[in-house]
């Protein structure tokens, strides 16, 4: 049967493969492997639009829900979380002339189960479905299995025994080399079209495909890209390897048009197997009206109205809360005495409670805040890493490779055959080695088994916790020679390099003066047992790291005279009494470990002393604030209670909850410590210190605005759309994950790779815009927002995050939108609530909690 | 002894009703399956202390007799040895640890109770295969298990890939039911009510065996295939993996620990009829070595952790299969042990395998195992560079395909039988009714034939029956069709059996009164399907019952187990007895189309009901 191509060319132009392909990959997920987790806006391809918009066009290719059910958003109202001036800020935003705005506020209240259905999509309603409607076969299911294994074999890292892809063998060689040069035919590409089909080019290959499955030029596109979206997690690897070969450590060739390529002979043969030479195409099958078309996907959508301003209602209700406390609280005022110890942390949100009470558990510390690679951004190789890793937000790229070695030649005695033993479950053998180990320490594991599961907190599964980590070892941060490695890299920073990332993270936090005797910097990560999704859990700001060698960087730069001549001569001056220490807080665990003995040694003993008391007290009151949102945790006031429990949580292999993370996370706030110093934030602030009065031309603002939005607008977003359709946009529960090829999880053997965040992380999340609020003059946040990038521009425009300035002398508040600065005013008799201190705030409480003042702070 | 023996075997079922009716919230579910777990712990502890103090003996008990009729009789059997006491300890060890672990893991899952309900039937019908007296009350807890298996596959019934899943691991079950079934029906037929395992060794002891080489070598190849089904053994390896999709401590549970075992555990319990013949020997050895050559190679690429495990822990039973065939019995019992141990941890950690690679390790190391450098110095130097490459392929294009075993079992047991199907399904409507009228009228005339005339009608009947199932297995878009060619199925199967046995009316009563009932609340069901936007456009689409109706996805579940004579209905007993009055007069082959045919009956009622309960409520916007 063939196909006459030239009677529907008319009007469209023809098809351009590499242009379609380009296209379609614009839909799919980027999320590289698994061991660099790195949050991004889920909805990245359609940010360029604006947000209501964009999750309306994502739906209608997708297949995905836009907003939580009207329900959910009615519930919120009676408990009280959606003011009454919400809805009315939101209708008014809505700006819709043709309805009514009291039958608007109407509609809201209407029981309503089906306005928050995905509509018809690409990906679940497409021409594709043809398949199994009409010709009654299942293609989808039947192409999984072949398809994933061969991906998941060829891309494998490490899992499988055998290695697939030789040494710069690209997919669609391997495929024919597969096919063609074996005893045994690779099903399905034993039939004759697909074998024919290999010996072609890829881009040979798919036209032939297209022609016989589609047979209409104009459908083409959708079909390619629907047979993507029938499985992103694997169509989305294939494309980030494809971009960036690097994100692999065992490198491979593969680009999105093989795979295409594969998968299409694979369907044409599928369908010649069972239905012979003449099976019917699409272009004959015909198709109803009602089937979603690629070409009208930006028009043809439909925005819920009564839920977007459900929506819009829910979230301004939520930023009131903070800015109601900003302007009810009393005027900040600047501290009187210089502090004795400063710490610096991590802009994380898990660390805005830590900050709370380590401030409360001694006056005399102040703490600041930055993205935690604290402005220094290098490649790190650890002493045992066989590679290295990048230590920076994922949008650097750094051009400086650290190592680190240990400080004497001690050689690490590994008592071999426990250390064989104990990993006995998870290393190759040979088959009759297998059977013998079987047969005689198989028993064994029952012991191990019943031990980890009733004495959780006692460590028989060796995954070396963050805090054991050994820090007998030294960074080689000075750079001896300007060779560069093989990779083009550089080793190691020259003293001027060194003062210019000290100078110019010092000035964005507004630290230029009044140093004191004890500088801390707090880097974050998180331990987990039995967790593949642990790089989720680490400092975003280090690409999914643990902030350590950072937080040593820093200090080590900060200490060395060389670089503090250079700072003193940029009108920095260090006091040589002033010494930098790292750390680096477990937020799981909540412990801390103090890093490079031989720094630490050097420092007087008495501030040093009291920081470490002050911080363990504040580890344990943050544990317990911790506990309030773990069901199964004790809820006492007994501290050092929540902390065993949150210890026993971060060592159990059987808890899909080692921590909530950024669960709930909603604000961030640049500006001074002094303004939010008196708030219960309860962990959802992102909190970034800056000085308005140092920052004349918006420079500084425009360089903290280049790191925040992406980072903590990416953090803001996976989590709101993850938890808005966890099936499509999150990756489910966690619970049937299998790990695949150490690149993703997956659901089972043969599942789709899946993007996005477990249900687990995102179940308490109340899934709201991120709110930036801004310590400065709008015309200040004005220059300083022509200077920024468009593209960060765009996630402000579009409202992808929202934006709220603090004027720090009138504090008057402001809002952003596109179209101008709204003023915001609320009515006097609306107060923040207060509370009198932490505990009280969080007593007998398992929901967020609104921003209150604290008033012992005050 | 007697007493707590019970208790090993109903606590678990206490368990299962407690949560049934008081399971309100996690923490009351939590807390019964707690107490229950430790009681049933307890008692586990408490039997096999008494047993060893009576110096390990061999001990059955007969608690009392269900069904007795004629030369027929079911007595509720039980027996303690050594092979049921290394069993129990096992499923004491890892039940306990499986339950601790769900209580968090599962913590504010949406199937919190649907889970310890799954593994609580799970345990009970475990309990009752290990301390089983004889083949009946085995097959009995065989079921319970497949059922539960089954149930827990599809547990994230949402998607559509885990029901698939359930479906292909419960076909493979079912098929190798026919195993079971007829070999219960044998060892009545030849063992004439002496069928208790502890009897077994005795019978054999003799001079000369209780049945010819023949007969007892079709009973060896029917306890081959229940036990290759259940242990994913060859040819049904290909299962295993796929089923890894449920919460991964059931996965531990079912396939890394316990129930992959319990093919191994119906060996045993068998070992004197196949072992008698050195030639079974010899077929249950190759068994095992092809399990181990095939599923040791699959495993070798398999890039996902859980699949790796599944495919060692396939190897392993195979090379149980092949001491068996030696005879170690002790050293099967230590390495069922050490296997099942090591498996379930290794599937209860296998999250751990990321960070374990990459931060303990240090290091990746995927060096191709399929060593050149050692194989090309022992090859001459011409072929050196061209033979081996092929050869890797070939291996390896093998390894990727699992060794073809799906496509061929596909090919082989799968798609003739639909094939066949759909020829009938073709047939004329009228053709159908026909052949109903058929069968009543072959009553009607068998009043005015001879006794001995009438066991002939059995032919036509048993051959509408087959037909009849074939039907229903490749219906596609009809349910009330599947169910009714079900129930015509079951009707036929009864009729064939009473032509040739026309003097007892009683069995065929105890039969119908479970199918029936069943059959007629299904069809009410099937008949009231709440109307679910089921367009024109996608006629395939799952109906998810189970989460729009739920009550009525029970229900239908519940005449599902009747009309599959699961045993919860007298359909159970009845289905026995039929086999074994089939049987009774030479007519062999009348068993063995029943069994057929009721195999396949319980896979195209298996499918109904999970397109109908199963998947996502279909939430569509149309634009």
């Amino acid at each position: 049967m063939t196909v006459n191509p030239g009677k529907d060319k008319q009007e469209s132009p023809p098809f351009d493969l590499n242009h379609a392909i380009e296209h379609c990959a614009h839909w799919l997920p980027i999320q590289g492997p698994i061991k660099d987790f790195v949050h991004h806006n889920t909805l990245h391809s359609v940010q360029h639009h604006p947000f209501h918009q964009g999750v309306a066009i994502a739906a209608r290719i997708y297949g995905a829900r836009s907003y939580l059910t009207a329900k959910d958003y009615q519930t919120l109202y009676q408990d009280g979380r959606i003011t009454e001036a919400a809805i009315d800020w939101a209708i008014k935003q809505s700006a819709n002339p043709t309805v009514e705005a009291t039958k608007l506020r109407a509609s809201l209240f209407v029981t309503d189960n089906c306005e928050h259905y995905p509509p018809t999509s690409l990906a679940q309603h497409g021409i594709r479905n043809h398949w199994l409607s009409t010709l009654e076969i299942d293609l989808n299911s039947l192409m999984r299995p072949i398809m994933f294994r061969l991906l998941g074999n060829f891309l494998d890292q490490g899992i499988s025994r055998w290695t697939l892809a030789k040494d710069n063998e690209s997919f669609w060689s391997c495929i024919w080399r597969l096919s063609q040069n074996s005893f045994i035919p690779l099903y399905p590409f034993d039939d004759d079209f697909a074998k024919q089909g290999l010996h072609q080019t890829p881009d040979e290959a798919i036209m032939l495909c297209l022609q016989r499955l589609v047979g209409k030029e104009e459908l083409y596109e959708q079909y390619l890209l629907e047979l993507l979206l029938t499985h992103p997690g694997w169509s989305g690897m294939v494309r980030l390897i494809e971009l960036t070969p690097l994100a692999l450590l065992e490198p491979r060739i593969i680009s999105l048009k093989e795979a295409l390529a594969v998968e299409l002979l694979a369907e044409v043969a599928l369908l010649r197997k069972k239905f012979g030479q003449d099976f019917i195409n699409i272009a004959q099958l015909g198709h109803t009206k009602e089937l979603p078309l690629l070409k009208d996907y930006e028009t043809k959508i439909h925005i819920p109205l009564n839920l977007k301003i459900w929506h819009e209602a829910m979230e301004f209700s939520l930023h009131s809360e903070l800015l109601l406390a900003l302007a009810t609280q009393n005027t900040p005022t600047p501290r009187i005495h210089p502090p004795s110890i400063q710490a610096l942390f991590c802009i994380d949100d898990r660390e805005c409670s830590l900050r709370r009470y380590l401030e409360n558990s001694h006056p005399d510390i102040e703490t600041f805040g930055a993205a935690g690679f604290f402005g220094i951004d290098f490649l790190f190789q650890g002493f045992d890493d066989a590679y290295p890793v990048a230590q920076c937000p994922a949008i650097l790229k750094p051009k400086h490779l650290i190592k680190e070695s240990p400080i004497a030649i001690e050689t690490v005695k590994k008592n071999k055959l426990t250390a064989g033993l104990s990993d006995l479950h998870i290393k190759p053998h040979s088959l009759f080695r297998g059977w013998l180990y079987t047969q005689i320490v198989g028993i064994g594991y029952a012991a191990r088994m019943l031990w980890d599961v009733f004495r959780p907190n006692s460590q028989l599964l060796k995954i070396k916790k963050l805090s054991e980590v050994q820090a007998h070892t030294q960074l080689h941060l000075l750079r001896e020679h300007d060779e560069p490695t093989e990779d083009g890299k550089l080793l190691g920073f020259t003293f001027t390099e060194m003062a210019d990332k000290i100078e110019k993270q010092l000035r964005t936090i507004g630290l230029t003066t009044h140093f004191a005797p004890l500088i801390v910097i707090v880097a974050h990560g998180s331990s987990s047992t039995n967790n593949p999704h642990f790089a989720a859990y680490d400092c975003g700001a280090c690409a999914g790291k643990p902030g350590a060698p950072n937080a040593r960087a820093f200090a080590w730069m900060a200490n060395h005279p060389s670089v503090r001549d250079i700072l003193a001569a940029r009108k920095i001056v260090i006091p040589a009494t002033t010494f930098f220490i790292a750390a680096l807080h477990n937020t799981s665990r909540d412990e801390i470990t103090y890093l490079d003995q031989p720094l630490i040694d050097a420092v007087p003993k008495e501030p040093l002393h009291t920081f470490q008391q002050a911080m363990q007290n504040a580890l344990h009151k943050n544990a317990a604030e911790r506990c309030r949102w773990f069901e199964l945790a004790p809820q006492t006031n007994d501290h050092g209670a929540a902390h065993e429990h949150v210890m026993a949580r971060a060592a159990s292999i059987f808890e899909p909850r080692p921590e909530l993370n950024h669960s709930n996370n909603l604000y961030c706030i640049v500006g001074q410590r002094a303004l939010t110093r008196q708030l219960f934030l309860d962990r959802r602030a992102f909190l970034h210190s800056y000085d308005p009065s140092t920052d004349s031309d918006g420079q500084v603002l425009a360089n903290i605005l280049g790191a925040v939005i992406p980072v903590c607008g990416g953090i803001n977003l996976e989590y709101l759309f993850s938890r808005i359709d966890n099936a499509i946009y999150g990756a489910g529960t966690k619970l049937p994950h299998n790990v695949i090829g150490l690149l993703g999880v997956a659901n089972g053997v043969e599942g789709d790779l899946r993007t996005g965040l477990p249900s687990q992380m995102i179940e308490v999340h109340e899934p709201a815009r991120l709110l930036i609020v801004i310590e400065q003059t709008t015309a200040l946040l004005d220059k300083a927002l022509a200077i920024i990038d468009p593209a960060l521009k765009e996630w402000l425009d579009n409202a992808w995050v929202r934006l709220a300035t603090y004027d720090p002398c009138t504090h008057k508040l402001a809002f952003y939108h596109a179209s101008g600065w709204e003023a915001l005013n609320f009515p006097e008799h609306l107060h923040a609530p207060v509370g009198e201190h932490s505990q009280a705030i969080i007593a007998g409480r398992n929901t967020t909690i609104p921003v209150h003042i604290i008033r012992s702070h005050a | 002894m007697n007493t707590l023996l019970l208790a090993c075997l109903f606590l678990p079922l206490l368990g299962f009703l407690g949560i049934t009716i008081f399971g309100h919230n996690e923490k009351i579910i939590a807390q019964l399956s707690f107490f229950t777990t430790h009681a049933m712990g307890l008692s586990i502890f408490l039997l096999l202390t008494f047993w060893a103090s009576h110096g390990f003996p061999s001990h059955e008990f007969q608690w009392f007799i269900i069904y007795e009729r004629g030369s027929y009789q079911f007595p509720l059997l039980f027996f303690l040895d050594k092979i049921s006491a290394t069993y129990l300890f096992a499923v004491w060890i890892i039940f306990s640890v499986i339950v601790r672990y769900c209580r968090n893991y599962l913590h504010r899952e949406a199937g919190y109770k649907r889970f310890f309900l799954t593994i609580f039937a799970f345990a009970f019908g475990l309990n009752m295969v290990v301390l089983s007296g004889s083949i009946d009350v085995l097959f009995a807890g065989w079921e319970i298990v497949g059922i539960s298996s089954f149930l827990l596959i599809a547990f994230y019934r949402e998607r559509i890939q885990p029901v698939r899943n359930a479906l292909r691991a419960y076909s493979v079950y079912r098929f190798c039911d026919i195993g079971l079934l007829l070999g219960s029906w044998m060892s009545h037929l030849l063992f004439h009510g002496s069928d208790h395992f502890s009897n077994l060794t005795v019978l054999f002891e003799h001079a000369a065996p209780p049945a010819d080489f023949s007969a007892l070598l079709l009973m060896s190849v029917l306890i081959f295939i229940a036990a290759t089904g259940k242990s994913a053994q060859f040819p049904f390896c290909f299962w295993l993996p796929r089923a890894m999709e449920g919460p991964t401590p059931s996965s531990a549970i079912f396939y890394g620990a316990l129930s992959v075992h319990l093919g191994v555990f119906l060996l045993l319990r068998t070992a004197p009829i196949w072992s008698y013949h050195s030639f079974t020997r010899v077929i249950l050895f190759s068994i095992g070595l092809l399990t181990v050559i095939i599923a040791s190679i699959s495993e070798k690429t398999q890039s996902n952790i859980k699949g790796q495990v599944a495919y060692a822990s396939i190897t392993q039973v195979g090379f149980m299969f092949i001491e068996l065939s030696f005879g170690l019995e002790n050293l099967v019992l230590i390495h069922f042990l050490g296997n099942a141990s090591l498996r379930c941890y290794q599937l209860l950690v296998s999250p751990s395998i990321v960070s374990h690679m990459l931060r303990i390790e240090g290091a990746i190391d995927t060096r191709p195992i399929i060593d050149n450098a050692r194989l090309n110095a022992r090859l001459p130097s011409s072929i050196r560079d061209t033979l081996p490459d092929v050869l890797q392929n070939t291996l390896y294009v093998f390894a990727l395909q699992e060794g073809f075993l799906e496509l061929l079992s596909r090919r082989v047991l799968w798609s003739p039988l639909k094939y066949i199907g759909r020829k009938i399904n073709k047939l004329d409507q009228k053709i159908k009714y026909l052949t109903l009228l058929g069968v009543c009228l072959l009553f009607i005339t068998s009043r005015f034939t001879e006794a001995t005339q009438i066991s002939y009608f059995a032919i036509p009947t048993a051959m509408a029956m087959i037909a009849a199932s074939l039907s229903a297995f490749s219906e596609k878009h009809s349910f009330i069709a599947i169910w009714n060619a079900v129930a015509v199925s079951c009707f036929f199967a009864a009729s064939s059996v009473w032509f040739i046995h026309p003097s007892d009316w009683s069995y065929l009563l105890l039969f119908l009164a479970g199918i029936i009932p069943s059959w007629l609340i299904g069809f009410w069901i099937l008949h009231h399907l709440p109307t679910i936007t089921t367009s024109t456009e996608t006629p395939f689409a799952y109906l998810a019952m189970a989460e729009t109706h739920p009550h009525r996805a029970i229900v239908l579940f519940i005449s599902f187990l009747g009309l599959i004579c699961f045993p919860i209905t007298p359909a159970f007993i009845g289905e026995d007895i039929l086999l074994y009055h089939a049987s009774s007069h030479h007519n062999a082959w009348l068993s063995a189309f029943i069994a057929i045919s009721f195999v396949i009956n319980g896979i195209a009622v298996a499918r109904l009901y999970l397109r109908i309960c199963m998947g996502r409520p279909a939430e569509v916007m149309k634009l």
